[in-house]
């Protein structure tokens, strides 16, 4: 049950309220269209610009990197899975798919091949020790000499040197057929002559 | 290559050949002919020696009597002899091809219709071969006179000595 001073009370509340809601709204409206008058205005990207120069803002982000906030923002990253929802999102999968469709790789690609400092470091990488110590121990590593087994004992390695040499065979056996026939003719010509007797007969008019 | 451009061989036109009915075929010549003889002596002096060879090393741990051991070279002798004949007959009667012939693509057909010879005809050709070597090879010197170029063995047996065309390239293998 109310009581008569709880009634005018909440009545001049409400009364107070409906008057005071347009008011409220457009000072909102005022202040949202005025903060965003201040964030386009040259002189806000000027302070924003001068402060981000400034040694402040320098020294507070070493401040930060050296102090215990990497180590937090690195327990939250785990804590809140950050790395697994971001995985479940697809995100870096359409960002890895638009890096390499993209024609931005193949530039930087071309650019770092054609450059003499990627020359550089792969002539000085073959020229090193390292390289020599790495083929040694590939020639020693019994793995290797197992793979090569594999590899020729493979039926398409067997296969092509069987081709190779039935290729080879063929060719000796036609270089030995052409001669042999050119030492046919050689020799039937000789004994023709020496025998007095009529050239053979040309190709094409003899029956058998 | 056209069989009629080879400069190495007599060319014909037989009457009726299986393999080139129409096509002028050749006659192979004394050289080709000595090369594939030699390739076929060598695979049966081979043969013949690796048998030869194996029944020597086992009769050289068992002990046979002097009778025994006479007996088993004069069948030694007999197996070589049908050895000999019968590889040149069994392989012209069949395809007209020794392995020597194959090596060299010619092949050895009747005169009259390019068939491989019949056996009776192939064991009249080996004795006729066997002729004409006995006086010094005299018997193969018509194979340089000869249009058809024959020897005694093939004028005996009425054969002759062709170049096989080549078969197409899908073929081959």
């Amino acid at each position: 049950m109310r009581t008569p001073a709880e009634s005018v009370l909440r009545t001049g509340g409400s009364i107070g309220a409906a008057v005071m809601r347009p008011v409220a709204r457009r000072v909102n409206g005022a202040a949202v269209a005025t903060l965003d008058a201040v964030l386009d205005s040259r002189l806000a990207g000027d302070v924003v610009e001068r402060v981000a120069a400034s040694p402040l803002v320098t020294r507070a982000l070493r401040g930060a990197l050296e102090g215990p906030l990497v180590e937090a923002l690195a327990r939250d990253l785990v804590r809140y899975q950050v790395a697994d929802r971001l995985l479940s999102e697809g995100l870096v999968e359409q960002t890895t798919q638009r890096v390499l469709e993209g024609a931005e790789l193949e530039r930087v690609v071309d650019a770092a091949l054609a450059s003499p400092t990627v020359e550089r470091l792969i002539a000085s990488a073959i020229e090193s020790r390292l390289l020599d110590e790495t083929v040694a121990r590939l020639l020693d590593s019994d793995d290797l000499w197992l793979l090569v087994e594999e590899i020729a004992r493979s039926p398409a390695v067997t296969d092509a040197i069987g081709r190779q040499s039935a290729g080879f065979a063929d060719q000796v056996a036609d270089g030995v057929r052409a001669r042999s026939r050119s030492a046919d003719a050689w020799v039937e010509q000789r004994a023709r002559r020496m025998l007095r007797r009529r050239p053979a007969p040309p190709p094409g008019s003899g029956t058998p | 290559m056209s069989l009629a451009a080879d400069r190495g061989a007599a060319v014909a036109r037989p009457a009726d050949v299986a393999d080139a009915a129409a096509a002028p075929f050749a006659y192979v010549g004394i050289v080709t002919r000595a090369i594939a003889f030699a390739v076929d002596a060598a695979v049966i002096q081979i043969v013949a020696i690796a048998v030869a060879g194996t029944f020597a090393l086992i009769l050289s741990v068992v002990s046979v009597g002097d009778d025994l051991k006479t007996v088993l070279v004069a069948a030694g002798g007999v197996a070589y002899g049908l050895w000999l004949v019968g590889y040149f007959v069994v392989f012209w009667t069949a395809s007209g091809q020794t392995p020597g012939n194959r090596l060299l693509e010619i092949r050895v057909c009747r005169a009259a219709d390019g068939a491989p010879p019949a056996p009776g005809a192939a064991v009249l050709r080996f004795a006729g071969l066997i002729l004409a070597a006995l006086p010094l090879f005299l018997g193969f010197l018509p194979i340089l006179t000869d249009d058809r170029r024959r020897g005694v063995h093939d004028m005996l047996a009425g054969t002759v000595v062709v170049v096989v065309p080549p078969a197409p390239p899908d073929r081959k293998r």
